[in-house]
């Protein structure tokens, strides 16, 4: 580990500059004092150092308590006046100093570095360090949030950071204005620590996150690192870095998810209601034409554009392309210009089953979506949203499916960091929906099922001890657990917590939607998705080894040394055994 | 039903009902406040206390310490008792009695506090 000079800068700053005024005050007084002492009072006699002290004393500060001990002398008086504007001169240059140091910007940001770091020292177990506080950034600090995992966040915007301050968090979340690529700041942000699970890298600056995922890798071999990156050349260097250090290309997420829209409507309801999306719902039926019927617009080649065109051309589906631009390979139909009714019409709009607005601009876009209505209204639309606040106008446009890259990105973060074994369960689903076409509307019947309307959510839950107490127990008394037992409701174990098993991975092996006969070993990891309430029920029966008791075998544990030495005697030996389990009722 | 739900409610209410007994009255009249009633409240307190021992769960653990709170603060009440009419031979006066019901009175709050515990755990179950 490399040794950084760890100093207080603030308590240093002060110090120094407080040494002048401090100086010029002891100075002032002790003249002042002295002076008071020899100056010969009513009776001939000075005071005492001691009342001189306290004289000045109350003098300095202007407070001015009269003549005190006795009546002062013509000479005294001289004196105290000489005493007065001296001191207050002397006062006003101190306060002066500190005033002058606390308007200084580098002595305030020294402070908020100061509780930044400390701020970072008193987070509450483990946290994630997310550098870059823009859409993306906030939207996942916002799921982490929910999820309970605090998260320390850097920006170079200042603006940013003072906003952060307003949100209204679960969990502490410090910021810090700074550059999030200075090594020092990275390690005040706590990237050394045990408890740092990651570093995740959202600039607008592809070379500042490459640069924050290098110095992460270099003062903590072990973090885990994601950063947003959209081009292939600092994915390859990123890839360099070695294990747990992940790439998220927004473009390609963003062209992905509308591909898998459109290949598997049913998928992307699936995965918008996973994601809690506003009026997500598993009733939405999107009405996606199928790629017999006719061909797809696409306005704007840009990255998106481009990503977006492979794709569908991937896919085998006829596409049109609207850009500006001059194309950097060989497409069919490429209309030069921009997006209007007039190149719309080239492009073959009243033919077209579909049109993807994906510039990067939103005026833009709306606009596409009017002209696009207005000569095609059946036209199956798709848009890209790329600013957060532009909400209001886009949901108002009616487009079939609204596509914001920020939300995209920060929600396939957040599943990456919760739910790793999200994305092999939808690869499965893909892979079914091919094979049985039924498949998701199985899935789909029994998620509305267990559901109703209730929110989901996903879980990971690693079968070890310091997460299921009680389940580690029951093993070591040799119990044998099934998926379907833990799933039951621990206040009535005839009925199931709302509780959907997606993934159950064993080792290297992943067993997709797993039967309730599926017996559990520690180790496990399960990839849950259930209500909020149904998940602290079965957090609950894990950890309590008499609610999992009751749970698996139906029969109560007895509870303290007393009843369990009585309920043998009356019962047998069989009142604690794991296997003697109570038939079901119906 | 369970019998050893049945047990073990009859004991955690008994020791509160009787300790409830035993504080009401004239805090410094000795009249309102039986010698025996304070013996068998310790016996019901300790068997309590006794059924409590070895459950594993957090809560289990919690109610433990409330009913050995209650345990300490009734044996100090009997040993001054004892004391103050064997020993001492002073004999109940007012502000001895006041004492021995206010170290009553906060054995009883431990108490309440116990059966709390025991209804709100029955309540989340629901079963």
């Amino acid at each position: 580990m490399p040794t950084v000079p760890q100093s207080n800068p603030v308590t240093y700053i002060v110090l120094r500059e407080m040494r002048t005024p401090l100086l010029v005050l002891i100075c002032v007084y002790s003249v002042a004092i002295i002076g008071m002492a020899l100056v010969p009072g009513r009776d001939g006699q000075p005071m005492s150092l001691f009342h001189a002290f306290y004289f000045v004393m109350y003098t300095a500060t202007t407070t001015g308590f009269g003549e005190i001990p006795e009546t002062f002398s013509d000479a005294q008086r001289i004196w105290a006046i000489v005493c007065l504007f001296v001191t207050v001169i002397a006062w006003l240059y101190a306060i002066g100093a500190i005033i002058r140091l606390l308007q200084n910007r580098f002595f305030q940001l020294a402070v908020d570095e100061m509780r930044f770091a400390r701020a970072v020292e008193r987070l509450p177990g483990k946290y994630y360090i997310l550098c870059g506080f823009g859409d993306t950034g906030s939207l996942l600090a916002r799921g982490l949030s929910d999820a309970g995992i605090p998260a320390v966040i850097l920006d170079k915007d200042e603006n940013r950071i003072k906003a952060l301050q307003l949100r209204d968090y679960t969990v502490p979340m410090p910021g810090l204005c700074c550059d999030a690529s200075v090594p020092r700041f990275l390690i005040e942000a706590g990237v050394e620590s045990p408890y740092c699970l990651g570093v995740i890298a959202l600039t607008h600056d592809e070379e500042v996150n490459l640069k924050i995922a290098a110095v992460s890798r270099l003062l903590n071999p072990d973090v885990r690192i994601i950063a947003m990156s959209a081009s292939a050349f600092h994915e390859e260097t990123l890839a360099t870095l070695g294990k747990d250090t992940h790439f998220v290309d927004p473009f390609k997420v963003f062209a992905k998810g509308l591909g898998g829209a459109i290949g598997n409507p049913a998928l992307y309801v699936l995965n918008e209601w996973l994601s809690r999306a506003k009026g997500a719902s598993l009733e939405r039926k999107l009405n996606m034409p199928s790629k017999s019927q006719g061909h797809w617009i696409i306005c704007g080649y840009g990255r998106m554009g481009r990503e977006l065109y492979n794709i569908l051309s991937g896919k085998g589906i006829a596409t049109a392309v609207i850009d500006p631009h001059p194309p950097d390979q060989d497409i069919e139909i490429y209309i030069r210009g921009r997006a209007t009714a007039k190149t719309l019409k080239a492009a073959g709009i009243d033919r077209a089953v579909g049109i993807v607005a994906a510039n990067d601009d939103d005026g833009h876009n709306l606009s596409i979506l009017i002209n696009a209505r207005g000569l095609h209204p059946n036209i199956f639309m798709i848009v890209r949203q790329n600013r957060h606040h532009n909400e209001i106008a886009f949901s108002a446009a009616d487009a079939d499916i609204i596509m914001q890259p920020s939300l995209i990105t920060a929600r396939r973060i957040l599943f990456m960091l919760q739910a790793p074994l999200l994305r092999p369960f939808f690869i499965f689903l893909l892979q079914c929906h091919k094979d049985h076409p039924q498949f998701m509307e199985t899935l789909f019947q029994r998620l509305k099922k267990t559901f109703g309307r209730a929110k989901p959510h996903l879980f990971t839950l690693n079968l070890e001890s310091e997460n299921a107490l009680a389940l580690t127990a029951a093993w070591e008394q040799g119990a044998e657990i099934k998926l379907g037992d833990i799933l039951r409701d621990p206040r009535d174990r005839t009925s199931r917590l709302s509780i959907v098993p997606f993934v159950l991975r064993k080792g290297q092996e992943l067993i997709y939607l797993p039967d309730d006969s599926v017996l559990l070993e520690q180790g496990d990891q399960l990839l849950l998705c259930g209500t909020e309430s149904a998940l602290r029920l079965l957090d609950a029966s894990l950890n309590n080894i008499y609610m999992l008791f009751y749970v698996i075998t139906g029969r109560e544990m007895p509870r303290g040394y007393f009843m369990r030495w009585l309920r043998r005697k009356l019962e047998g030996a069989d009142v604690e055994n794991w296997h003697v389990r109570q038939e079901e009722m119906g | 039903m369970n019998l050893e739900k049945v047990i073990f409610g009859f004991f955690i209410v008994l020791a509160l009902t009787l300790n409830f007994g035993f504080f009401l009255g004239e805090l410094d009249n000795p009249q309102y406040h039986n010698v025996y009633e304070l013996f068998i409240l310790v016996v019901v307190n300790l068997i309590a206390t006794g059924l409590k021992l070895g459950d594993r769960t957090q809560i289990g653990a919690i109610l433990l310490s409330t009913s050995l709170v209650a345990d300490m603060e009734l044996i100090a009440a009997s040993i001054y008792w004892t004391v103050v009419v064997h020993v001492t031979e002073t004999g109940m006066t007012p502000d001895v009695t006041a004492s021995i019901v206010s170290l009553s009175g906060g054995a009883l709050v431990a108490n309440i506090v116990s059966v709390i515990m025991v209804v709100a755990e029955t309540l989340m179950l629901r079963r």
